[in-house]
């Protein structure tokens, strides 16, 4: 992981002082390189917890920062530094994957049928128990889910960050969302 | 659908429009006929449209104590309770600050006689050669922001005493002469490490000064 430069835009975004602070974090300004952790730490965060869980999410935060000062000097600014900073923390976290090697207690998938609903918009809980069921799912189910349908990454491209085919990922992806489909589902219908 | 409905595992294929059209003619005619893989076909529509609704949040506790103590950076002082209000004896003691910075961006401008050691008020760490055009990359942003701090600060410039409005335009000058002077410098070296090091502090300082200058005409 020597130059975690994009491949694609990202949904983060720099901020308008980003340039500044990063030039002075390249010199040793820690204080420039805090500013820059707060702007974008609820994005390395909520990355963190989807693709490692909620138990390590904080330490795997922690790594990615430290990680980023480290590679500061690999920065060139081709990029805005929100998304090379989020580049960078995709590849350490799946690097931290492969290490931790953890799996967790798996949804099993049911044959329930599902009712349609008529909702316009997510409810809240929803949103909710999509974030705890997304932590359930198994890890490379997980992790595929997370790039793929929050992060917004390409089968190729995570077929070439976890070198997998392209049709792994595919089928990662579609046994990621029946689990989530089983899981969510039952909890709807509890609250009608 | 059943256990051996070969469309099963392709589902979420076709919700993201990525079967071959061939497959695609071949599938909707399936779901013309089987309501299960209709009913899947549509919760895995709003699954995913459900995704892209996450919102990010940050963590219940602040990480930067620990990431700051892990790479080496100073511990922080706890903030003051009362909102910090700037006076003219700190705004003054601000601008000896920048004379003294002045003074390392003249020796900046002469350093190509010989090595200088320059007294700057703070500590430059190490630069990593390979980051230096950087500053230099920075001062787009760093312009934007300083015409948007003068654009207030002349428009409330008539709320600060005459003696502050004259310190701070004393600082300002020796502030800009000295990044005049990195700048130059960098134009015919724009791989010394030192001087985008320095560039990039002056370029801070003027920053801070300018925002406490603009806190203070705010609360006048």
């Amino acid at each position: 992981m020597d130059d975690p430069t994009p491949a694609v835009d990202s949904p983060i975004r720099a901020g308008p002082d980003d340039a500044v602070d990063v030039a002075l974090a390249q010199s040793g300004d820690t204080q420039a390189f805090e500013r820059l952790y707060r702007a974008h730490v609820g994005r390395v965060f909520s990355l963190a917890r989807r693709m490692m869980g909620p138990e390590t999410a904080e330490e795997a935060t922690q790594d990615v920062f430290v990680r980023a000062w480290e590679k500061l000097g690999s920065f060139r600014g081709e990029a805005a530094f929100g998304t090379w900073l989020h580049r960078l923390a995709v590849n350490l976290l799946l690097s931290q994957r492969s290490r931790l090697g953890r799996d967790r207690a798996r949804l099993e998938p049911t044959d329930d049928a599902l009712e349609h609903r008529s909702g316009r918009g997510p409810r809240p809980e929803l949103v909710m128990d999509l974030e705890t069921a997304i932590g359930r799912l198994p890890q490379g189910a997980r992790q595929i889910f997370v790039l793929h349908d929050v992060e917004g990454y390409k089968h190729e491209e995570i077929g070439a960050q976890l070198g997998i085919a392209v049709g792994t990922s595919k089928a990662q992806l579609h046994r990621a969302r029946m689990l989530l489909r089983s899981h969510l589902e039952p909890q709807a219908k509890e609250r009608m | 659908m059943t256990d051996r409905d070969p469309w099963t595992a392709r589902l979420s294929e076709y919700v993201d429009g990525e079967l071959a059209a061939d497959e695609r003619v071949e599938l909707e005619r399936h779901l013309t006929i089987c309501g299960e893989c209709r009913t899947i076909v549509a919760d895995l529509g709003r699954l995913r449209d459900l995704a892209a609704t996450l919102v990010d949040r940050e963590p219940d506790r602040d990480l930067w104590p620990a990431i700051n103590a892990r790479i080496g950076g100073e511990p922080r002082v706890l903030p003051l309770r009362r909102r910090w209000a700037f006076t003219l004896p700190q705004l003054a003691a601000a601008a000896v600050l920048m004379l003294v910075v002045g003074a390392g961006g003249a020796a900046v401008a002469l350093r190509g006689n010989g090595p200088t050691t320059v007294a700057g008020p703070a500590a430059i760490g190490p630069v990593d050669p390979a980051a230096v055009p950087i500053a230099l990359a920075a001062s787009t942003s760093f312009d934007h922001a300083v015409a948007e701090l003068e654009q207030v600060l002349a428009e409330r410039r008539d709320r600060l005493d005459t003696a502050t409005v004259r310190v701070l335009e004393q600082s300002l000058r020796t502030i800009d002469r000295a990044l005049a002077q990195a700048r130059a410098a960098l134009v015919t070296d724009p791989n010394d490490a030192y001087l985008n090091a320095h560039l990039a502090e002056t370029m801070r300082r003027k920053l801070n000064l300018m925002r406490r200058a603009a806190t203070l005409v705010a609360a006048s």
